[in-house]
């Protein structure tokens, strides 16, 4: 073995074990960075929820001790629910009502966003003079509270609003009264739901848009394809991945809207419970029933709904990486 | 590269001073938690530390020759506004002044009153004196979380208040577990040039007047003569009890019988008609309506829609007299608008009467400084600053009654001769009952569902309240 080489071994072994051990430091600075947030996170996230699932198995009313029931909160919910199968009043059955809500109004929301939020980061991705200025008036609503935008929303759709006003000018005999009525009042809420989204989730697909390479669309363009084509053959399959984010994030908003529901419609749902969500009738058990636990075993619930319908979206619809 | 080391360093070094000062400060946290004998964080583990620290700078600041043993008490509330909250300020340093031995610190939730000091007793940190709303009084006496307050003032002090304002903080041992701060009323508001230009003289009597009245200014004014709120089941209840139905008390579920008084089936379905005849068949007769929600006149509440003039007449309480003198100044009262009593019915007059109390929590350390502090500011002198000179709401001591300082509006509505007085407390469940049979009158007043459907969803809602 010749003493030069003995040395290379020498000064590799020594590198690799300044390697290791800048390594080891680097985790450790990764743990200290990240403690703050995980620290939150199992205060306000997970002991937050293991509680709640710990609550719903007991009656509580915040001052009295608590009062192991096993099911029986559980049981309260396929009751309501059971008796709103059947046909029961919305204020007799509020679960249910919440549910049936909720579900029409992610079935209305969720493609529309979705949709709408592609179409506008399609204009949004174009070399035209002033785009600047649509991408910032795009997003601009997710920038902003939804308890203000739903005030205003609420003075746009008054009976003779802003909204109307519009409309007459095309149907002169239509002229709902959006917030009072209670076969429109969903409809006026997914509406706002959906001015306020759309920008955020443009701005996610203009991100996947970019990352689109330009030569697919230049081999397009050579064979003749126009831009509606283009849009739909190259740009709709190659954001798979991103609308399948953008639908996810957008159902588990959607399954649990509280703000909109309660500035537009009231705590109560409004004419009828139009406006009445499981968000709400989870508030109203806490807060005005006094019946912590049946919220909590409601909130599973939703729970359950939201991983259940996400999983099996993801699951079913998610992009193979190679 | 060197630049990004000695960063990377720095920031390394300041994460772990972060870590290592929040580590300090969990010890001594901790350990300042272990000298309390309770381990749970309670309301009077904060009152001894702060008692601890106001001792010392007593010491330092002050003489150093005695040491005063200074209690705190925590007072919460919801406030009215910042005058009311000035106020409420001005008092509690008089108060400290008169007892430089109490402390008491003012804490204002704006929002979701109840349901706070709810959460801060699961909490363990509930305030040693604060509002308690008659709505929600059975459910702090049941649950044992008051103070019987009858057992720390004297009967003289108890007898300076209207009676029927002691009622709902009664206790099933008979034992008194609040004292009104203030109350209101019900009454009837009518906008005096609208009735001049329909060519009516004086206000409705009777609950039939009130209707024919309404129809009348709609007719000659083109403006609705009465709004009221879609639901509202307290503000239903003066037109039953007025002719003859039986004050309602929703404890079991057999009480939902109550609705089937044909006095209730009668006045149930003559309010809900006000609005069905009023306002819907009005409206598709292309008629003016005589009666109106304030949303269908642009307002938020009664007492909006009746500043603005839209309407000619609304039945509200005493909150709305500063709401008018403040918002709308033009409108003047006895030139503009006047009062007169709630319309009575076959068996006599009625109005509503909502009062809010000042209670004491059952776990406060100082019970004593707590009643002196209530004694102070429910007194008549605490009265007279908080609540005449305020003229938000009428006192609760019956020697304030004639105060010159009382505003005139505030004084005429005393005058008014009731049968009876009821208070918004309809049983253990009077908010979740309110809301719920309110919603179900809503829904008939628009006319989705029957009035004899809405009748027997009011039994329903009823027994599902009470049978959960």
């Amino acid at each position: 073995m010749s003493k030069s080489r003995v040395f290379s071994l020498h000064t590799s072994l020594s590198l690799r074990k300044i390697l290791e051990r800048r390594k080891s430091r680097e985790a450790l600075e990764a743990l200290l960075l990240i403690s703050v947030a995980t620290g939150l996170n199992i205060v306000f996230g997970y002991f937050a929820a293991f509680f709640a699932f710990y609550l719903s198995f007991f009656k509580w009313d915040y001052i009295s001790p608590m009062e192991f029931v096993g099911l029986r909160n559980y049981q309260i919910i396929f009751n309501d629910l059971w008796k709103g199968i059947n046909g029961a009043y919305y204020f007799l059955a509020p679960f249910y009502t919440g549910l049936k809500n909720i579900l029409l109004y992610t079935a209305i929301v969720v493609p529309t966003q979705t949709i709408l939020a592609m179409i506008l980061a399609a204009f949004a991705n174009q070399k035209i003079r002033g785009v600047q200025f649509y991408k910032v008036s795009y997003f601009l609503p997710a920038v902003t509270s939804p308890v203000i935008i739903a005030l205003i929303f609420i003075w746009l759709f008054m009976k003779n609003g802003f909204i109307n006003y519009m409309i007459q000018m095309i149907v002169p005999s239509f002229a709902p009264d959006w917030i009072n009525d209670r076969n429109y009042l969903l409809y006026a809420i997914s509406m706002v739901a959906i001015w306020g989204t759309s920008g955020h989730f443009m701005v996610s697909f203009l991100a996947a848009m970019q990352s689109i390479s330009r030569d697919v669309y230049e081999a397009a363009m050579l064979d003749g394809a126009g831009p509606i084509r283009r849009f739909i053959y190259i740009t709709v399959p190659l954001l798979k991945p991103m609308i399948v984010y953008v639908v996810v994030l957008g159902m588990i908003g959607a399954l649990q809207m509280f703000d909109l529901a309660w500035v537009m419609a009231g705590s109560n749902g409004g004419p009828g419970g139009a406006g009445y969500t499981m968000a709400l009738d989870i508030y109203n058990e806490a807060f005005i029933n006094l019946r912590p636990g049946v919220a909590a075993a409601k909130s599973m619930f939703l729970f359950v709904l939201i991983f259940t319908s996400t999983y099996i979206f993801q699951k079913k619809y998610k992009v193979m990486r190679q | 590269m060197k630049y990004y080391k000695a960063l990377e360093k720095t920031v390394s070094i300041l994460i772990i001073a972060v870590i290592l000062i929040a580590a300090v400060a969990a010890v001594i946290w901790y350990t300042t938690q272990q000298q309390v004998p309770e381990a749970s964080p309670s309301p009077t583990t904060i009152i001894k530390t702060e008692t601890q620290v106001q001792t010392q700078t007593q010491v330092q600041t002050e003489t150093q020759t005695t040491i005063v043993e200074k209690m705190f008490i925590r007072f919460a509330g919801w406030s009215a506004g910042e005058t009311e909250m000035k106020n409420y300020q001005r008092i509690i340093s008089l108060f400290e002044q008169t007892n430089p031995n109490i402390a008491v610190k003012y804490e204002v939730i704006t929002q979701m009153f109840h349901e706070n000091i709810l959460a801060s007793y699961g909490a363990g940190v509930a305030p040693d004196v604060f509002y308690l709303d008659t709505s929600w009084a059975p459910i702090f006496i049941d649950k044992g979380a008051l103070y019987p307050i009858s057992d720390l003032v004297s009967q003289d002090f108890i007898n300076q208040f209207y009676d029927f304002l002691l009622e709902p903080f009664k206790g099933p041992d008979d034992k008194l577990y609040g004292l009104p701060k203030d109350w209101s009323m019900l009454m009837l508001f009518y906008n005096k040039k609208l009735f001049e230009q329909a060519g009516l003289s004086s206000p409705p009597d009777t609950w039939d007047e009130l209707v024919r009245y309404a129809e009348i200014i709609a007719n000659k004014t083109g403006k609705p003569g009465l709004a009221i709120y879609l639901g509202g089941f307290n503000r239903y209840m003066p037109v039953a009890l007025s002719n003859g139905a039986s004050k309602p008390w929703f404890d079991d579920p057999s009480d939902a019988s109550w609705f089937d008084n044909p006095v209730v089936k009668d006045t149930m379905a003559w309010y809900i008609n006000l609005y069905k005849e009023g306002k819907i068949e009005r409206e598709n007769k292309g008629l003016t309506p005589y009666a109106v929600a304030p949303q269908d006149v642009g307002a938020g509440w009664l007492g909006d829609a009746f500043g603005k003039q839209e309407v000619a007449m609304v039945i509200s309480g005493n909150w709305m007299i500063p709401f008018l003198a403040d918002q709308y100044p033009d409108f003047k009262f006895g030139e503009d608008w006047d009062i007169a009593p709630v319309p009575r019915g076959s068996q006599g007059r009625v109005t509503m009467v909502y009062t809010v109390a000042l209670a004491i929590n059952a776990k406060t350390e100082h019970p004593d400084a707590a009643t002196k502090f209530v004694e102070f500011v429910l007194g008549p002198e605490g009265q007279k600053e908080l609540v005449v000179k305020m003229g938000h709401t009428l006192p609760s001591v019956r020697s304030l009654a004639n105060d010159p300082d009382m505003w005139p509006q505030h004084k005429k509505s005393l005058l008014f001769q009731y049968d009876q007085y009821q208070i918004f407390l309809w049983g253990p469940k009077t908010g979740e009952l309110e809301s719920k049979i309110s919603d179900v009158m809503a829904s008939a007043m628009r006319g989705e569902i029957g009035i004899d459907e809405a009748l027997e969803a009011m039994k329903q809602v009823v027994q599902q309240v009470l049978s959960e």
